[in-house]
């Protein structure tokens, strides 16, 4: 891990004073900061050699194409997949909305067949499910999750021959509990061999290495932003075999094989899933955001980042006026939601940035159905990343005792 | 400019209307109408009792922050008593404040102790939510 000053200079907005306080930044969930180097590759692009890729024959369309072309690879080599098992996209949620929708009008789901998803998900891996669903009359099944707290015994037995696809994230956006994805893999593959297995990686992929084939999972989804890239960049990895028998999702320029009046036959991998013009400055951020947690290394970033967490954990359990969801323990790494008794999210984070600098997050994170779950309407998250050190802990409990003084 | 402290956002004035329950109630027979703030999921109803022109009785049932709260309590005291008309003019000035316009302090009865609100853009729906559920209850024919 670097030094706090290392941080501070890659980082410039820690140097930033929000209400004459030290920023200090825990919604890292939602999006994490941005490193000088990923900014300054994007402006080198942007400025120096951007033109659009795989078209034209000019020096500069020519490397644009080549920039591109390695940023796939590098990302590539990053989960360990193969190039053209790797799209880009706008982030998690398009891939997922491709995915869905995509094996849906592939008729790769069987009309007797079901799709198994739970209630601690993201809206973006559950509402196009659940409209999939709807649509092309797929049977959709929720796991339940008791008290916001994910089981595997108890998810196994949600899966028998019936089921032809699971889609699971693999850190929850609200309790930060870590899916055990591995388990999950080899026990589902064992009551179905050909079941096709989906991860969300918006949580999972910034803070734990991810080998794709060691791991054996079809498909997997995450985001550049949360992970030091840029927004509007993200990726959907899936195994060539899948992807080959998938239609495509958009239609357009650069995705086709030949077009004519009555017909369009389509490209290659992974371009047939890349209509229209890329984001080719967002593919090289992300790629700049990639070389630089590689440099830090994955392993030092998860152990940093669940240290952290049963830190603030610890610390958290000691407020009596708090309502800490999820497992409290070092299940959970790097996201902590919690309430302050009696009081709206809303108030805690907005007297917590006036009064501390602290920025948190309040709300129901896109989570609808695992707020249903706690009981809940809405909560507080924290969530740190690699910039983040005990003394921000500190502050924010500090903080929240304020907060309690006041509005108790 | 000026720089506006959260203690006045905050006031003990306001911290006071929020946990009011004088108007958190149903009213029955009356007009009624559902407001949602779709980014947070809080959710207000605001019931109004008119008769002959002029709304006899408001009340406001739902959940929120303090800024929500205390802005629906203090709306349902300032309102009840004047015709639909007066109701109206003040819920106009009532937005205006909170967008960082112009508005009379006259007209609004009080509502100027949440004059800082268009400082903090985020908040702004909080406190709008039940003034926009206000006018969906008065135009409301059921």
């Amino acid at each position: 891990m670097l030094s706090s000053n290392e941080y501070e200079e890659e980082f410039p907005v820690l140097k930033r004073k929000i209400n004459g306080h030290r920023l200090v930044y825990l919604d890292n969930a939602a999006t994490s900061l941005r490193p000088k180097r990923v900014m300054e590759a994007v402006t080198e692009y942007s400025l120096n050699h951007h033109a659009n890729v795989h078209r034209s024959t000019h020096t500069l369309a020519s490397e644009a194409t080549e920039m591109f072309e390695s940023s796939r690879q590098k990302i590539a080599k990053f989960i360990n997949a193969q190039e053209e098992e790797v799209i880009f996209t706008k982030g998690t949620t398009e891939s997922l909305n491709l995915l869905a929708y995509s094996l849906a009008i592939s008729k790769i789901v069987k009309p007797d067949e079901e799709i198994l998803i739970t209630t601690m998900e993201h809206h973006s891996n559950f509402v196009p499910w659940q409209q999939i669903g709807k649509i092309f009359n797929i049977k959709i099944k929720y796991f339940p999750l008791r008290k916001g707290i994910f089981e595997l015994d108890e998810y196994l037995k949600y899966i028998n021959l019936k089921t032809k696809i699971i889609s699971i994230t693999g850190i929850s956006n609200v309790t930060g509990q870590v899916i055990p994805i591995n388990m999950i893999v080899e026990k589902a593959r064992k009551i179905r061999k050909d079941i096709i297995i989906i991860v969300d990686g918006a949580q999972y992929v910034p803070h734990i290495s991810v080998n794709v084939k060691s791991l054996d999972i079809d498909f997997l989804a995450f985001s550049g932003h949360k992970m030091l890239g840029p927004t509007g960049i993200g990726i959907l990895y899936g195994k060539k075999e899948y992807l080959e028998r998938m239609s495509p999702f958009l239609y357009g320029g650069e995705m086709i094989d030949k077009v004519s009046m009555e017909d369009t036959t389509f490209t290659i991998l992974p371009y047939k899933f890349e209509a229209g013009t890329p984001n080719v400055e967002g593919s090289i951020g992300l790629a700049k955001a990639v070389d630089f947690l590689q440099q830090i290394g994955m392993n030092n970033i998860a152990q940093h980042d669940n240290e952290l967490t049963q830190y603030a954990l610890e610390k958290m359990k000691k407020l009596d006026f708090l309502e800490i969801y999820g497992p409290k323990n070092n299940l959970q790494s790097s996201i902590i939601s919690f309430n302050v008794k009696g009081i709206h999210p809303h108030d805690v984070a907005h007297l917590l940035n006036e009064i501390a600098g602290v920025a948190i997050r309040s709300g129901h994170h896109c989570a609808q159905p695992m707020m249903t779950e706690l009981g809940v309407r809405s909560t507080c998250r924290v969530s740190f990343y690699i910039y983040n050190q005990n003394e921000d802990i500190d502050i924010l409990i500090e903080g929240l005792k304020k907060v309690w003084e006041w509005l108790k | 400019m000026v720089k506006i402290g959260i203690e006045d956002l905050y006031s003990d004035i306001i911290l006071d209307y929020a946990k009011n329950s004088k108007y958190r109630k149903e009213i029955p027979a009356s007009k009624k109408a559902e407001g949602k703030n779709l980014s947070c999921g809080d959710e207000i109803t605001i019931f109004v009792k008119v008769d002959k022109g002029k709304i006899v009785e408001a009340s406001y049932l739902g959940h929120g922050c303090i800024i929500s709260q205390a802005s629906a309590a203090m709306m349902c005291e300032i309102i009840e008593g004047k015709t639909v008309e007066e109701a109206e003019k003040i819920l106009n000035e009532v937005i205006k404040m909170s967008q960082g316009k112009e508005y009379d302090k006259n007209l609004i009865d009080g509502m100027e102790v949440f004059s800082d609100i268009s400082n903090f853009p985020m908040r702004i729906k909080c406190f709008t939510l039940s003034w926009h559920t206000l006018e969906e209850a008065i135009n409301n024919q059921d």
